[in-house]
């Protein structure tokens, strides 16, 4: 679905390139996390997917990202976001309306989605990340956690094939943060739309993510199925990147029983790891 | 250190946001505010800071009652370094940014004196003092607004989510910044975080909040491990703490990794031997 070969940008004016030599692939249906330390080009590569860069930031640019077969370079941003839908870190950046419900159907109206069905999605869209009863509130008395919430829920609405979202959860408590990446679940599982994130929270990303990919320097540090990933933790830790503790506990046990252990991602895991071990 | 007795507060426009909340924070304390979004922390850290004033109660900060101490005064007593630092960074330069709130709070150390501190601060924090603040990494922001923050020495520093939009290895450098100060005795915190291990990790005292109230107050560890409060403030408990708690019994004391590996180690040393 996302097909990035050798992808190095530089932002115009600027001297480093923000990505160098990236090159990945991911299929559809999808689930595919990115952490990495500040100024490792985790939202240039958010930007490049959804063809934003270079339409929108210009700059040096090299190699090809295709997203469903379209080349990001050949194609308007317009046809672009048809596919892929993108939740910014910035959420004021992209809500433009004043109102929620207005919000939602700004997008859905651009989009030419039909009118009979324009009330369905909305309702979906709002239940999904649970704000149905934002609906009619304005956008201006609303949390920075709930703007974050109408951001996502305004983007689903559309049903893209590709979902890339950068740091959506870092203005929400635990709860919520985990809400989002269930309902994340959801979208990739029942729908079979491609998730890319990026997210700080490593938590939620090793137990929702099947795949992650660690930035630093503009540069793919590592890159794999989530648990190959976290055995890498020892050079994760060097860079700045931690693991979760279930993770780590994981490793601590097997140098003390000598044993082969999984590595753990949700305390679920851990938990039947430890009995096991106590048997 | 901070009284809050019976306070309540409402914005204009909405209901109640803090309701009735009576609590202490002793000198030398690390303490925790932790909840939903919405549960009212950050008015209540704004209200022991006297940023906003009691409608009803009294908040007291080294027996005096915020509603009555004038500002400079409080911006002595109490330092805020809030969640995002672009809202209290407005100088050009590193060493302009810590001089200017120096002057602000501290013109009692003279003009060679607050050109000491910053200096000091500067050395502290590894800034030349030449750097320009928004040309920074957001976690360097974050660490240019502590730095102000604490130039002043204030007795009290809170923090509102200071760790947000930060990655890994900033966090901890502010975290432990923060923690070496208040170990040595030279600050008092009071930390509102959403992430449990950062919690876990630095506080000591937990204050549970939800709907305005205060539903529990107690250690860390006790805290975490309290099913129905928890259940109550939609909080989770860190990942090893949450661990333990459904491993049940002998795990009661095990919230770090370490700890939780030495309880299965000497089970499976118990089951040996009996073997």
């Amino acid at each position: 679905m996302i097909d990035i070969q050798a992808l190095t940008f530089t932002y115009k004016d600027e001297t480093a390139p923000a990505l160098e030599n990236i090159t990945l692939s991911v299929p559809e249906g999808g689930f595919l996390g990115i952490i990495g330390p500040a100024g490792a080009g985790k939202t240039t590569l958010a930007r490049a997917i959804g063809g934003i860069v270079p339409h929108h930031y210009p700059g040096d640019y090299y190699g090809s990202v295709k997203v469903d077969g379209l080349d990001t370079i050949d194609n308007r941003l317009t046809d672009l976001s048809r596919i892929v839908g993108t939740v910014f870190q910035d959420v004021d950046s992209q809500i433009i309306s004043s109102v929620v419900e207005d919000e939602l159907l700004y997008g859905m109206e651009n989009f030419g989605i039909p009118h009979d069905e324009i009330p369905r999605r909305m309702e979906f869209a709002l239940k999904q990340v649970g704000i149905e009863s934002l609906r009619e509130r304005t956008i201006a008395s609303l949390s920075g956690g709930q703007r974050q919430k109408v951001a996502i829920a305004s983007v689903i609405a559309l049903r893209p094939k590709v979902l890339v979202l950068d740091e959506p959860t870092g203005e929400l408590d635990p709860a919520s943060s985990r809400q989002i990446f269930t309902l994340l679940k959801t979208l990739n599982e029942e729908y079979g739309i491609t998730v890319v994130i990026i997210e700080q929270k490593i938590m939620l990303l090793c137990e929702f993510a099947r795949q992650l990919m660690v930035l630093d320097h503009g540069r793919i540090f590592v890159k794999g199925d989530t648990r190959e990933v976290l055995s890498h933790a020892e050079e994760l830790e060097a860079l700045g990147v931690n693991c979760p503790r279930v993770a780590y506990l994981s490793r601590l046990l097997e140098k003390e029983t000598r044993e082969t252990l999984p590595v753990c991602v949700s305390i679920e895991e851990a938990e039947a790891m430890v009995r096991g071990l106590m048997k | 250190m901070i009284k809050l007795e019976n306070v309540s507060f409402a914005y204009a426009a909405a209901g109640p946001t803090v309701e009735n909340l009576s609590f202490h924070v002793e000198k030398g304390e690390f303490v925790a505010l932790l909840g939903a979004n919405g549960a009212g922390k950050t008015t209540t850290v704004k209200l022991i800071d006297g940023l906003i004033k009691p409608t009803k109660g009294r908040v007291l900060v080294n027996g005096e009652d915020t509603a009555k101490t004038r500002v400079s005064r409080r911006a002595r007593q109490v330092g805020f370094l809030f969640q995002n630092p672009d809202r209290q960074i407005c100088k050009n330069t590193v060493r302009e940014e810590i001089a200017f709130g120096l002057r602000a709070a501290r013109g009692d150390l003279g003009e060679d004196g607050i050109k000491n501190r910053v200096e000091e601060t500067l050395a502290a924090f590894h800034f030349t003092g030449e750097e320009e603040p928004f040309s920074l990494s957001r976690g360097q922001r974050q660490r240019v607004a502590l730095a102000s923050v604490l130039a002043v020495e204030p007795q009290i520093l809170i923090l509102d989510e200071p760790t947000t939009g930060l990655d890994y290895s900033e966090c901890c450098h502010i975290m432990d910044t923060i923690s070496r100060m208040n170990r040595d005795g030279q600050v008092t915190v009071v930390m509102v975080c959403h992430d449990m291990e950062v919690v876990l990790d630095y506080a000591q005292r937990a204050l549970v909040m939800a709907g305005g109230r205060l539903l529990g107050d107690g250690p860390v560890g006790k805290i975490f491990r309290d099913r129905e409060l928890m259940e109550r403030a939609s909080v989770l408990p860190p990942q090893i703490t949450g661990l333990a708690m459904r491993l049940g019994e002998g795990f009661e004391n095990a919230d770090t990794a370490e700890e939780l590996a030495a309880v299965v180690m000497r089970r499976r040393e118990g089951r040996r031997k009996q073997a």
